[in-house]
């Protein structure tokens, strides 16, 4: 893998932060603390409350795709007897808990106590349940319901008017869940949920989103775009497992003033700026090169990913009721993202936002809904690629081919 | 040659075209519901003077259409329903989509939106009906509340009030019908079963377009037939897996010798249980909360436990896993299933729609050949 220059100072510290809180997090829970694996859109703000160590799922799935190291994990998987075509994202690190992986990345995920996921998908919830199997580690599912009619405008609605956005039975549920969550936590850990701190966590975090929110406005208005989706991902995404700490919060706010500082400088990633990019789906990790492969020959640069902007609007949660706050932002989080009409109808939100000449679009075998957001777009007059791979499983990704079809068709349906 | 017992070939008859079965339905003017997945409360449909019809996909039907809009990594089953809502086959009244799958729950998220962005206008008008599993009483409070709108949603459509008589009848109609699924069990496991799997199968399934009364009717008449009818004398096997909306899976293995005394989805045996009893909403709620397990909803401890129990009553001599492309769930359950079983167990992956595959005879075969004691024939 090609060493790339970090743009961003908020970027290399936040690298260097999450270096040293995963070696603290590995002598903490060889101390005996207890340590979560939880998937990335559940409730840590639970976890972040009562002082339990916890792990993302997918945050450590990246990891090791970023080491290119994948396809090792996944043929652990099936010497064990599972699948290593289904929910390779999710499964990567289930590999860690059955054989000992020589080698591994940041030596290694350490054994979790407790897992948690929610119950979206056939097979993701059995993947938990495959670490429920395992000796002294607990698995708590979170119940995954659906609305039959939903507002459009999530975005507008999400960050006061949540209830009439999701509805109440939903949140009605979820608030149940999360309450059975703490007296589990409680129970098995031993922890204390105090609500002081639970609101302390909760404001911390509306105000690290409330930063992301002005990033993410700043980046769209300004043209040359002042930095590339992938000089921003470290410094969008560590903060955000870490949200809910001083340092998260303060985090997100130096990454807005560095910004911030290059707009005013007149910095741009791609000073011979031409085409506007736009990358909808999870991060291509084993070829981080791809976001900056086009901007030499088509001065085409990517300025917008999810992962900044979901940021910005997915997140912030206001309301007295804490526990109702939080199980409104996680109740139909997957929605936002994935599911029509809302995930449909954000993209394009965003994709004139960002002024964007052009999207690339992943489409993986688990695409979900990406007929909509292509047709959306297009509809739009925003031309599509669709890009047909996994985002962590290399083992089908042609680098050359893929490039040389991103050439075309950025000459043919974008320049 | 033996005659086919009369009720059997209604059943059949029923089955192997259900299209027609509800387009001669819709011709008399009684108002139809078409179901996807087997979460939608059939009672409810019923007590409001309509019928439900469960929805199927066909291996045959082309998929083009559907596929660029579901994608083609989703269950093909649903796939192929989402292809026949499109080309009108069959038409329906109505549309509830139950989240038993997440196929399903994909399929009326693609619905819903081509409804709204007006790109397929000849659907028909779709709800959800959101049924969720875990097993709390958190779970069952929400399910509770949804279905009692799915009721008012029922009521305003159909103009008719649901009252407690029209409930009670409804329930105890459905009841009758499950009572005798469950019966039909022991025709496949007795010690030398009457019934094919691929009868049983049709039989069950049959249901899908007639009204609970006719299909507890039909199913008392085979099972009146049950004395005459030949007995089968073969390797027996226990099919679980991914769902079979149609025979040609069952058709392929028990053709070329075998015989399935026993599966676990929701098109076959799974189907049935529980009763829901009580005429109540409550008991609704709980029947379809706790319904059989199946892979697409139930954790891998359930369908392993599900796996034991259901070796233990059909006494196969061979477990066989059939993971269909798109439908990967099954594949999570096999190792602890294989371990719950104490039969010797094969899984067959990637398998198409409709298809069983090459490979899959010599598997099966070479898994009964080793777990036979040396010197007894195959």
């Amino acid at each position: 893998m090609a060493r790339r220059n970090k743009l961003l100072a908020s970027s290399t510290e936040a690298t260097r932060y999450q270096r040293e809180w995963f070696a603290g997090l590995r002598e903490a829970v060889a101390g005996g603390e207890p340590l979560a694996l939880v998937n990335a859109d559940t409730p840590q703000e639970i976890f972040r409350a009562m002082g339990i160590p916890y792990v993302v799922n997918q945050w450590w799935a990246s990891v090791v795709a970023a080491k290119r190291r994948t396809g090792e994990y996944l043929r652990t998987l099936r010497e064990n007897g599972y699948p290593d075509y289904s929910e390779q994202y999710s499964a990567t690190s289930l590999a860690s808990v059955l054989a000992e992986i020589p080698d591994p990345p940041w030596d290694g995920l350490p054994r979790p106590t407790i897992v948690l996921g929610d119950t979206t998908g056939d097979a993701s919830r059995k993947v938990f349940d495959i670490w429920d199997e395992q000796d002294g580690i607990a698995y708590y599912p979170l119940e995954n319901a659906a609305a039959d009619t939903v507002p459009v405008n999530w975005w507008d609605l999400m960050p006061e008017q949540w209830e009439a956005a999701i509805g109440t039975p939903r949140l009605d549920l979820m608030v149940a869940e999360l309450e059975g969550l703490v007296r589990f936590l409680e129970t098995t850990t031993g922890r204390v949920f105090r609500e002081s701190r639970f609101r302390e966590v909760m404001t911390l975090i509306n105000e690290q989103e409330e930063w992301n929110r002005r990033t993410r406005d700043l980046i769209a208005r300004t043209r040359p775009v002042p930095l590339r989706v992938d000089d921003s991902i470290s410094s969008v995404m560590v903060p955000q497992w870490h949200r809910g700490t001083v340092w998260a919060r303060d985090a997100a706010r130096r990454f807005h003033d560095e910004v911030a500082a290059r707009v005013a400088a007149g910095d741009a990633a791609c000073p011979g700026e031409r085409l506007r990019l736009m990358w909808i789906g999870r991060g291509l990790w084993y070829d981080m090169d791809f976001y900056r492969h086009f901007e030499e020959r088509h001065g085409a640069v990517f300025v917008w990913s999810m992962y900044l902007a979901i940021a910005a609007d997915g997140y912030i949660r206001y309301g007295d009721d804490p526990m109702r706050a939080l199980a409104a932002r996680f109740a139909a989080f997957s929605d936002q993202l994935y599911r029509p009409p809302w995930s449909n109808e954000w993209y394009l939100k965003e994709a004139r936002l960002h002024q964007v000449d052009g999207v690339v679009h992943l489409v993986g075998e688990d695409a979900r809904s990406g007929w909509f957001i292509t047709e959306t777009l297009e509809r739009a007059g925003i031309p599509v690629f669709e890009l047909r791979v996994d985002n962590v499983d290399q083992r089908a990704y042609d680098l050359t081919a893929v490039r040389a079809a991103i050439d075309d068709w950025l000459i043919t349906r974008v320049a | 040659m033996s005659t086919t017992p009369p009720a059997l070939k209604e059943l059949r008859d029923a089955y192997d075209d259900r299209p027609a079965a509800i387009r001669r339905r819709r011709a008399t003017g009684a108002p139809v519901v078409g179901c996807v997945g087997a979460d939608v409360p059939v009672e409810l449909v019923t007590a409001a003077g309509a019928l439900p019809v469960r929805l199927s996909g066909d291996p045959a039907r082309d998929r083009a259409v559907a596929d660029r809009y579901l994608g083609t990594g989703l269950d093909p089953a649903a796939r192929s329903i989402l292809a026949g809502l499109l080309s009108g086959e069959p038409e329906v009244d109505l549309l509830l989509i139950s989240n038993d799958s997440a196929a399903s729950l994909r399929l009326f998220y693609t619905v819903r939106e081509l409804r709204r962005l007006g790109v397929e206008p000849s659907l028909p008008r779709t709800h959800l009906v959101d049924i969720l599993h875990l097993p709390h009483r958190t779970t069952a409070r929400y399910n509770r509340v949804r279905l009692a709108e799915t009721k008012e949603l029922l009521e305003r459509w159909s103009g008719r009030r649901i009252g407690g008589n029209e409930l009670a009848k409804a329930v105890q109609q459905h009841d009758e019908a499950r009572r005798r699924m469950l019966a039909l069990r022991r025709l496949r496991t007795a010690d030398r079963p009457a019934l094919r799997g691929e009868d049983a199968l049709m039989a069950i399934g049959a249901g899908a377009v007639l009204t609970a009364e006719e299909h507890a009717g039909l199913l008392d008449r085979l099972m009146l037939a049950d004395a005459g009818l030949p007995r089968h004398d073969r390797p027996r096997l226990y099919l679980t897996g991914s769902a079979h909306d149609g025979p040609e899976v069952y058709r392929a293995i028990e053709d070329a010798g075998y015989l399935i005394v026993a599966d676990d989805h929701d098109w076959g045996d799974a189907l049935a249980g529980p009763l829901v009893g009580e005429p109540t909403l409550d008991a609704l709620a709980e029947r379809y909360q706790y319904r059989d397990p199946t892979a697409a909803r139930s954790s891998v401890r359930v369908r392993a436990a599900q796996a034991a129990a259901t070796v233990e009553r059909s006494r196969p001599d061979l477990l066989v896993c059939y993971v269909r492309d798109g439908d990967e769930a099954p594949a999570w359950d096999f190792p602890a299933q294989r371990r719950a079983a104490g039969v010797p167990a094969v899984i067959l992956e990637h398998r198409r729609y409709g298809e069983l595959g090459e490979d899959a005879l010599p598997i099966i075969a070479d898994a009964l050949r080793t777990a036979r004691p040396k010197g007894e024939a195959g």
